[in-house]
């Protein structure tokens, strides 16, 4: 400690603030932040605060379907009953994107709407009292599509198949024979 | 007894600002970070537009986002035509971050990033969010990548419901 000025009362060593310091600090009125005007900061801030939220883009509007993937080691039951029969939906495209053949074995569909609803017909669901339909929730239906079909229409049959509350929808494996 | 108020003019209020721009600077901070990593996560292209959708939302579980995205486009020219596109992949993105950009032929590359990131996380799901104008022939590939990986269900991803 260097030289100090004349010690002051030992009540006054405990502050670090001379009693004048102090009373000139309260004349000062209530405590300013500083000299510094802040209304341009602010609105700096604001412009900012602005921008990134008008470039925010959440991706709150998108959802999942979920699907099964080919895979070889899918259980193969070892079943005494029949196997179920497998619902192969054949999505064929032409020239014009928009426009996709959807077939099920005979029937020809316009729309996958009007194919949701024929898949929802023929499920064979007691609980609603529908027991006239052949497939059971559970028959497995593979989409079928040649390389040249657009993935909108792939996801549109698979939605359609997951509408009809059907649980086992996969895609087809590699395209190995017309089945 | 009783307050005294001293007339002393006009009243300017004073107000303490600094825990104002305390809370906009996190927020600022908030879109900035939050802009960031959604925009990393997801390619910009045009989803499949479902009629009547099924989709539904994932909810919170771990995830990994696999974009196959689609050739340059402009977005006001397949505003009333989502499918008028050459039908293209450019590249397919794994994840985020480095190193998360392969070709759409690499398949190999895509199934060992996606191993790399199942044997971390088990329970991981992916995302599978291809552009509505995308030929088979781009997505069955990835597809395939996937399946070899040894991940059984991937999510189709597309846009929901209207509310």
């Amino acid at each position: 400690m260097a030289s100090k000025p004349p010690q002051p009362d030992p009540s006054e060593i405990v502050h670090h603030q001379s009693a004048r310091a102090r009373r000139r600090k309260a004349a000062r009125g209530p405590a300013q932040v500083g000299a510094l005007n802040l209304t341009s900061m602010i609105d700096v801030i604001f412009q900012l605060l602005i921008y990134f939220v008008v470039t925010a883009s959440f991706m709150v509007n998108e959802g999942v379907l979920t699907a099964k993937l080919p895979q070889g080691a899918a259980a193969a039951s070892t079943d005494d009953e029949l196997p179920p029969e497998i619902i192969t939906l054949k999505l064929t495209s032409g020239d014009d994107p928009g426009v996709v053949a959807i077939e099920r074995g005979a029937f020809v569909y316009a729309s996958f709407a009007e194919l949701e609803a024929d898949l929802d017909r023929q499920r064979y669901d007691p609980d609603i009292g529908q027991i006239d339909g052949l497939y059971p929730a559970d028959s497995p239906i593979v989409i079928q599509a040649d390389g040249k079909a657009r993935w909108q229409h792939l996801v549109a049959a698979f939605n359609a198949a997951v509408g009809a509350k059907y649980t086992n929808v996969r895609f087809a494996d590699k395209v190995k024979s017309e089945k | 007894m009783g307050s005294h108020i001293t007339a002393r003019g006009p009243v300017t209020p004073s107000m303490n600002i600094t825990p104002l721009i305390d809370v906009v600077f996190l927020l600022i901070i908030f879109f900035m970070l939050v802009n960031n990593i959604v925009s990393d996560e997801s390619v910009e292209m045009v989803l499949p537009e479902l009629d009547p959708p099924h989709t539904r939302e994932l909810g919170e579980v771990s995830r990994v986002v696999v974009n196959v995205a689609p050739e340059p486009f402009s977005k006001q020219g397949r505003a009333g035509y989502p499918l008028e596109h050459p039908g293209r992949a450019r590249y397919v993105k794994v994840g985020t971050g480095v190193g998360s950009q392969f070709a759409v032929e690499d398949t190999v590359g895509i199934t060992a990033a996606l191993t790399a990131l199942r044997t971390a996380n088990p329970d991981l799901q992916v995302l599978l969010r291809a552009d509505a104008a995308l030929f088979y022939d781009e997505v069955r590939p990835v597809m395939g990548a996937v399946t070899a990986a040894g991940i059984g269900t991937v999510n189709l991803v597309a846009y929901l419901p209207e509310e």
